[in-house]
C-alpha cells in the first residue's frame, strides 16, 4: 500500500516536474513568470484529444503531435506577445501582463473551441495495471514516470552538453555578452520557447489522461509554479526536485486528509519553504539586477 | 433603468478593486494573482457576520477588512524579501488555497453551491460614494511620501534601496493598502449581488484587473479608472458574446502592449477635482440615455 503511494506520488511529480521545468526554460531566459504556459498546456492537450478521436492514434504519435502544436503554437505566441518586448528590452511587468494576456487568449480560444464541457481521452491501454508481483501499478502512472523522465534526461543532456544547450544557458546568463560571442539571440529564445512548448504538450496530454480534459485544465499549472518556488526559480535542476517532492507531499497528504484540501496544504509547504530557504532547495541566486 | 443602475454599481465596485491593484501594481509594480481571493475573504467574512451574528453592516465590513489584512500580512511576510516574481506565483497559489477553503468549509460557507441570504446594504450611492472616497485616497497617496518610494522601488529597486528606502516595509504597505482596498470592494459587492460563490474569485478576475490598470496606462490613475470603465462596462451592456469578447479583448491588450506599451493615457493624469466633475458629468449622460 505504501509502496503504492510512494509510485503514485513519484508519477505525479513527474508530471509537476514536466510543467516546471518549461516554466523555469523561460523564466531563465527572459527573466519573466510565463503565465501563459497553464492554457498552452490546455490548448495543445485538447489538440492531441482531437487527433486521437479523429484518427485513433495510439498513445505515442498523440503525445508526439501534442508537443509538436504546443512547441509551435508558444512560437506563434512568442512572435505576437514577447518580440517586441525583447527587442525593446523593457522591464519584466510588460512580459507579466503580455503573457497574462496570452494564457486569457488561449483559454478563450480553447473555449469558444470546445464549449465548456467535459472531455475524456480513449483508453490508450489495454489492461489499466501492471503487476510486479504482489505490487500493482496502474499503466498511465507507470507510463507517465517513464516518459517524462526519459524527456526530462534528454532536456538534461541538450542543455549540459550540445552546442546549443550552450547558447541557451549563455543566453540566460547574459543576452549582451552572449549576442557580442556570435550566438543567434533571437533564435535561442525562439528555441526556448519551443522547448517549453513541447514539455507544456506533454504535460498536458498526461494530466488529460490522469484527470479529465476541460478548458480550465491549465489551473494546474499552479503546482509547477510551486514546485519551481520550492526548487529555487531559474533552476531546472531544483524545479525537477521541488515537482517530485512536492507530488509526494501531496499523495501522501491526499491519503490522509482527502483531495480537497491538497491546494491549502501545497501553499501552506510553499510558504514555510519561502520562510526557511527562500532560495528555494538549488539554492540559486536570482536577485534582481539593477 | 433597474439594469443601467446595476451596470453602474458593479462598474463602481469594479473601480474600488482596481484602486487597490492600481496602488500594487501600477505603483509599486508588484502583480498579485491572488488579489481576487482577498475580495472573497471580504466578501465572505462580511456577509458570514452579519447573517450568521446580526452584526451591524459597517461593523462586520471594518472586521473582514481587519482580518484580510492580517492574513495579507502573512502572505507578504515571506514573499516582499524576495524579487518580484515570487509575490505573484505565492498569491497565485494562496487564490487556490482559499478557493478549495471555501469549497471545503461547507458548514460556513455553503461551499461550491455560494453563500446567499446576505442582505442587500450596497446601493449605487453608497458604491458612489466609495468609489470616490478610494479615488480621492488614490491621489493622494500617489503624490504623498509612500506613492514616491512605491514608484522609485518600481523603477528601480537598487537605486531606492541606495536612496535610503526601506524596500520591503514600502511593498508591505503598499501590498496591504491594496488588501484592505480590495477586501472593502469585496463587501460591497457581497451586500450587492447577495450571494457570492467561489468560482467567481480565481485567479483570472485578478489578472483581468491587472489588464485594466496597464489597458489604461501603468502609471496613470486617470488611465486605470477609465480602462475598469471601458473593460467592465461593455462587457455587462455585451453580454451576449461572452466567449468572443474574452478572445476580443485580448487581442486589444496584446496590441496596446505591443505598440503604446503605456497604455491608453501613458503618463497623464486629471487634477482630482476634474476627475470627479468628469465622473459626474458622465453618469449624468448615462442616465439621460436611459430616460
Amino acid at each position: 500500500m505504501s509502496v503504492q503511494i510512494i509510485i503514485n506520488g513519484l508519477a505525479l511529480g513527474a508530471v509537476y516536474a514536466l510543467i516546471a521545468t518549461g516554466f523555469s526554460i523561460i523564466f531563465n531566459v527572459l527573466k519573466f513568470s510565463n503565465f501563459s504556459h497553464g492554457a498552452l498546456m490546455t490548448l495543445s492537450a485538447f489538440i492531441g484529444y482531437f487527433v486521437s478521436v479523429g484518427t485513433g492514434l495510439s498513445l505515442f504519435p498523440v503525445i508526439l503531435i501534442s508537443m509538436l502544436a504546443g512547441g509551435l503554437i508558444d512560437l506563434a505566441g512568442e512572435f505576437v506577445a514577447f518580440r517586441k518586448l525583447t527587442i525593446r528590452n523593457t522591464s519584466s511587468i510588460y512580459y507579466f501582463v503580455s503573457s497574462i494576456t496570452l494564457g486569457t487568449l488561449f483559454e478563450g480560444i480553447v473555449t469558444i473551441w470546445v464549449g465548456p464541457n467535459f472531455y475524456n481521452y480513449p483508453r490508450f491501454f489495454k489492461s489499466m495495471v501492471v503487476k510486479f508481483g504482489s505490487l500493482i501499478v496502474s499503466t498511465s502512472d507507470l507510463i507517465m514516470f517513464i516518459t517524462s523522465f526519459a524527456i526530462l534526461m534528454i532536456l538534461m543532456f541538450f542543455i549540459q552538453k550540445t552546442r546549443l544547450g550552450r547558447a541557451l544557458r549563455a543566453v540566460s546568463y547574459d543576452r549582451d555578452t552572449a549576442s557580442l560571442m556570435g550566438i543567434n539571440v533571437y533564435a535561442t529564445i525562439q528555441m526556448a520557447f519551443f522547448i517549453s512548448g513541447c514539455l507544456a504538450g506533454l504535460a498536458g496530454v498526461f494530466l488529460g489522461i490522469n484527470y479529465t480534459l476541460y478548458p480550465q485544465l491549465g489551473n494546474l499549472v499552479v503546482k509547477g509554479f510551486i514546485a519551481s518556488v520550492i526548487g529555487g526559480l531559474g533552476s531546472i535542476f531544483g524545479a525537477v526536485v521541488g515537482a517530485i517532492l512536492l507530488g509526494l507531499m501531496e499523495t501522501l497528504l491526499i491519503n490522509f486528509i482527502g483531495s480537497g484540501y491538497a491546494p491549502v496544504f501545497s501553499f501552506l509547504i510553499m510558504l514555510v519553504f519561502l520562510l526557511v530557504r527562500p532560495r528555494g532547495i538549488a539554492g540559486s541566486n536570482v536577485q534582481e539586477k539593477a | 433603468m433597474e439594469f443601467i443602475s446595476s451596470v453602474i454599481t458593479f462598474t463602481l465596485i469594479s473601480i474600488i478593486s482596481v484602486i487597490g491593484v492600481y496602488i500594487l501594481t501600477g505603483l509599486t509594480g508588484m502583480f498579485s494573482l491572488g488579489q481576487a481571493s482577498f475580495m472573497a475573504i471580504g466578501a465572505y467574512v462580511s456577509g458570514a457576520l452579519v447573517v450568521k451574528t446580526g452584526m451591524p453592516f459597517w461593523m462586520a465590513v471594518i472586521i473582514a477588512i481587519i482580518i484580510s489584512v492580517m492574513i495579507g500580512f502573512i502572505v507578504g511576510f515571506p514573499t516582499v524579501r524576495l524579487r518580484r516574481d515570487y509575490i505573484s506565483l505565492v498569491t497565485l497559489g494562496f487564490g487556490e488555497a482559499i478557493t478549495s477553503l471555501l469549497n471545503q468549509t461547507q458548514s460556513i460557507t455553503g461551499g461550491a453551491l455560494g453563500f446567499s441570504g446576505i442582505p442587500k446594504r450596497t446601493t449605487l450611492l453608497l458604491a458612489l460614494i466609495s468609489a470616490i472616497v478610494c479615488i480621492i485616497f488614490a491621489s493622494y497617496f500617489k503624490t504623498s511620501k509612500y506613492g514616491r518610494q512605491c514608484i522609485a522601488v518600481k523603477s528601480d529597486e537598487l537605486a531606492a534601496k541606495a536612496m535610503g528606502i526601506n524596500i520591503s516595509r514600502i511593498k508591505m504597505t503598499a501590498f496591504l493598502i491594496s488588501v484592505a482596498v480590495t477586501s472593502y470592494s469585496g463587501a460591497l459587492y457581497a451586500f450587492y449581488t447577495t450571494y457570492v460563490d467561489p468560482s467567481i474569485f480565481g485567479w483570472k478576475k485578478s489578472a483581468e484587473w491587472a489588464i485594466m490598470v496597464f489597458f489604461g496606462g501603468v502609471n496613470s490613475l486617470t488611465g486605470s479608472i477609465f480602462g475598469t470603465v471601458i473593460l467592465t462596462a461593455l462587457p455587462e451592456v455585451l453580454r451576449f458574446a461572452a466567449a468572443y469578447r474574452v478572445v476580443f479583448y485580448s487581442i486589444l491588450v496584446l496590441l496596446i502592449i505591443n505598440f503604446k506599451p503605456s497604455g491608453l493615457f501613458g503618463e497623464y493624469e486629471l487634477p482630482v477635482g476634474k476627475i470627479i466633475k468628469l465622473f459626474k458629468g458622465g453618469r449624468k449622460e448615462e442616465k439621460g440615455n436611459a430616460a
